[in-house]
């Protein structure tokens, strides 16, 4: 990375730094600090959203899974986009109509029992680290390819991680959800400008998608392997056609017969328990703007994620034919192909804009990992103050307290994944796991789709819920996930082995199966009748609407009348 | 004119106490002071029911859609081996285009049919003639 890239980002960073100052909450308040006074419009809160979302298994990951493994690489794209309909259908409108700060205090509410708000917030923070800790190698994995260089004697890899976290700590810290979530949205439009401006390079030089799609998948599917010590092109097998080797454009790269159901369950389940995403939803100011911000989401993430298929492609498709005019390449390649898939962007990147390219994708990069970083501490915070302190701990706490205990746990959360990250040297678990980063994310998602989303759905459409029903759901569906995902890294992921590793598609119908059962046998909330006006009653939309426009009218009025 | 600077004064209530919520039993001014806007539990439980058919119509077609793309994968040779554009195959095509444009005409679909349903089922009373004179 040039000294111009680096420059580059640390101005990012200030500004980044400077927009959360500025947009700071006015006053001590937790509806301002967790929620951003639930004012936050519909564009801002899908840009903030898909900022959120979006990590650097989006950005890089989903790229170098088409690269990789061609058509099957192209079911990760699907299966996070996808994943935002069941959001939409079932759970965006109503949960923002219901109020409350985080998925546990909503459920602990819901179901009127502080014993299922405590097992959520573990559950949640146990899906907040599997997904913060990734982002926190990823970060430290970037720094050390692009700058290559450490700070204040630490190595490159921990000083990425630091760096990292102490901004982003920062941003949230002071910032809030006001300031985290503009500087979210603004993250979101830089990332998909970065992936805007490559496509544009690339299709500008000539490059034709459906021709490459032709010319890749006319030889078999190649990737590197080091074997004895030396590197070499290894062909992939088809896993739907023994026998025959895979290619780019069909079936049978990565997947197996059940691996792409698998896959896509786990994905689209898991977006619905992301605690990240789902307290986005609280910031809208009414039930239907949530739901229109999914609408939103939806038509930005199929924006994205058609660019982030492409590019993979394109990357597959002209890496190897830039590597005799591209002496640079050699190290990075094996007869052509990118020995470190998660490079495919940044290479690209380098060949078509050179070295401010690389340094815009890679900045990209970062943006993405940090932005998902500060969704997570905030809903980390939001679980740990409002629900833990504020519910438990001190239930007298003033407005002022809350919110220093919320930034007391954005810190002490940072610090902890940091220090996981720091103990988690990724290449030391090389041999375990093919990438530990990709491992953590898909694991975050199963957990989130295996134990909170059906019981979340569960409590939103069926009055029968109880408490005992959702805590036993949850339980089961936890304890599924995390067996069945233990006992992948001792079967190879094939077989049965494609079930084990994205679990969600048994574990979810098992929880639901448990809390319909207990649910049965148990008692409701007596105020259900109130709970149930409550989220899915409009009065409060409409009240909220109507305030709108006569505040509208009433500035309007205040202009005229100067 | 009275209502409305009773409205914007609860404006500034929320705000000066950072009340949860509209509806918060945490003893915001809002739970207090339901005011002009409330539902009536047989009309929610209509209005629940409807989009409730809505969420789960929609469902189907989108489980149909992301089942059947795997499904035709495995027993339809055409699916995966057939050319649509250039060297894409259909399967190809969906996984790349197809589905995106398929969740967003989905999304949009259910969003409005939602909202309508809500907008024509819950807020009857709010419709209803009212007195010109109480604004004067």
């Amino acid at each position: 990375m040039t000294a111009a890239s680096v420059i580059a980002l640390g101005v990012l960073l200030l500004a980044v730094t400077v927009l959360a100052i500025v947009l700071r909450p006015g006053r001590a308040s937790t509806l301002e600090f967790y929620l951003a006074g639930r004012r936050v419009g519909v564009a801002t809160n899908a840009c903030a959203i898909c900022g959120d979302y979006f990590s650097a298994a989006s950005f890089l990951g989903v790229a170098a899974a088409v690269y990789v493994s061609g058509l099957d690489g192209l079911w990760y794209a699907a299966g996070f986009a996808a994943g935002f309909v069941p959001v939409l259908l079932f759970v965006a409108a109503p949960l923002r109509r219901f109020g409350e700060f985080s998925i546990p205090d909503f459920l602990g509410r819901r179901l009127g029992s502080d014993r299922v708000r405590l097992i959520a917030v573990c559950v949640v923070q146990l899906i907040i680290l599997s997904y913060l800790v990734p982002q926190a190698v990823g970060s430290g994995i970037t720094w050390e390819l692009l700058v290559g260089e450490g700070v204040f004697g630490l190595t490159p890899y921990a000083t990425g991680v630091v760096l990292s976290t102490v901004a982003i700590t920062a941003l949230v810290v002071f910032g809030g959800m006001r300031g985290t979530t503009w500087t979210q949205a603004v993250q979101f439009l830089l990332l998909l400008a970065a992936f805007v401006w490559l496509a544009v390079v690339v299709l500008a030089s000539g490059f034709s998608y459906p021709d490459a799609v032709a010319e890749l998948d006319a030889e078999p599917l190649a990737n590197p392997v080091l074997s004895d010590g030396e590197w070499g092109l290894a062909t992939e097998p088809n896993r739907l056609d023994p026998g025959a080797p895979a290619t780019f454009g069909e079936p049978g790269g990565r997947y197996g017969p059940f691996g792409q159901l698998t896959l896509m369950v786990t994905l689209v389940m898991g977006t619905a328990g992301l605690p990240h995403i789902m307290n986005r939803y609280f910031t809208s100011p009414t039930g239907t703007a949530a739901r229109m911000t999914t609408v939103w989401v939806l038509g930005l993430a199929g924006l994205f994620y058609t660019l982030a298929v492409l590019l993979g492609t394109a990357s597959r498709s002209l890496i190897a034919r830039a590597v005799p005019e591209e002496p640079w390449l050699a190290k990075l390649t094996v007869d052509g192909v990118l020995r470190v898939p998660e490079h495919a962007p940044l290479v690209l990147g380098r060949i078509f804009g050179g070295e401010a390219g690389l340094g815009f994708i890679a900045i990209g990069a970062l943006i993405a990992v940090m932005s998902t970083i500060a969704g997570l501490l905030l809903a980390s915070a939001a679980s740990w103050g409002h629900d833990v302190y504020e519910r438990h701990i001190n239930p007298a706490a003033s407005q002022r307290q809350a919110v220093w205990a919320g930034r007391g746990a954005v810190i002490a959360v940072a610090m902890f994944s940091a220090a996981l990250a720091l103990g988690l040297r990724p290449d030391s678990l090389t041999a375990l796991f093919p990438s530990i980063v990709a491992t953590m994310v898909t694991w975050a998602f199963a957990l989130a789709g295996s134990a909170l989303a059906p019981v979340f759905i569960l409590a939103i459409w069926w009055r029968g819920t109880t408490s005992r029903g959702a805590g036993a759901g949850m339980i089961t569906g936890a304890v599924t996930a995390i067996g069945m995902f233990a006992s992948a890294t001792l079967v190879a992921d094939k077989g049965a082995g494609e079930v084990l590793l994205a679990p969600t598609i048994v574990a979810a119908p098992l929880a639901v199966l448990v809390t319909v059962i207990v649910s049965s046998r148990t008692p409701t909330p007596k105020d259900l009748d109130r709970l149930w006006l409550r989220l899915h009653g409009t009065a409060a939309d409409r009240r909220a609407t109507r305030l709108a426009r006569l505040t509208i009218v009433g500035v309007n009025g205040d202009r005229s009348g100067r | 004119m009275f209502r409305q600077a009773r409205s914007l004064a609860r404006v500034r209530d929320v705000r000066d106490t950072g009340a949860h919520s509209p509806l918060s039993d945490d003893g915001g001014p809002w739970a207090a002071d339901i005011g002009d806007d409330y539902d009536m539990p047989a009309d929610v439980d209509a209005s629940f029911r409807t989009v409730r058919k809505v969420a789960v119509g929609h469902f189907a077609v989108f489980l149909c859609v992301v089942v059947g793309v795997p499904v035709l994968t495995l027993t339809v040779g055409w699916w995966s081996g057939g050319r649509l554009i250039g060297g894409m195959s259909p399967s190809f095509v969906m996984a790349a285009f197809g589905l995106y444009v398929f969740f967003f005409v989905l999304a949009v679909a259910a969003a409005t049919l939602s909202n309508g349903v809500e907008e024509r089922m819950l807020g009857e009373q709010e419709r209803e003639p009212v007195d010109e004179s109480d604004d004067s």
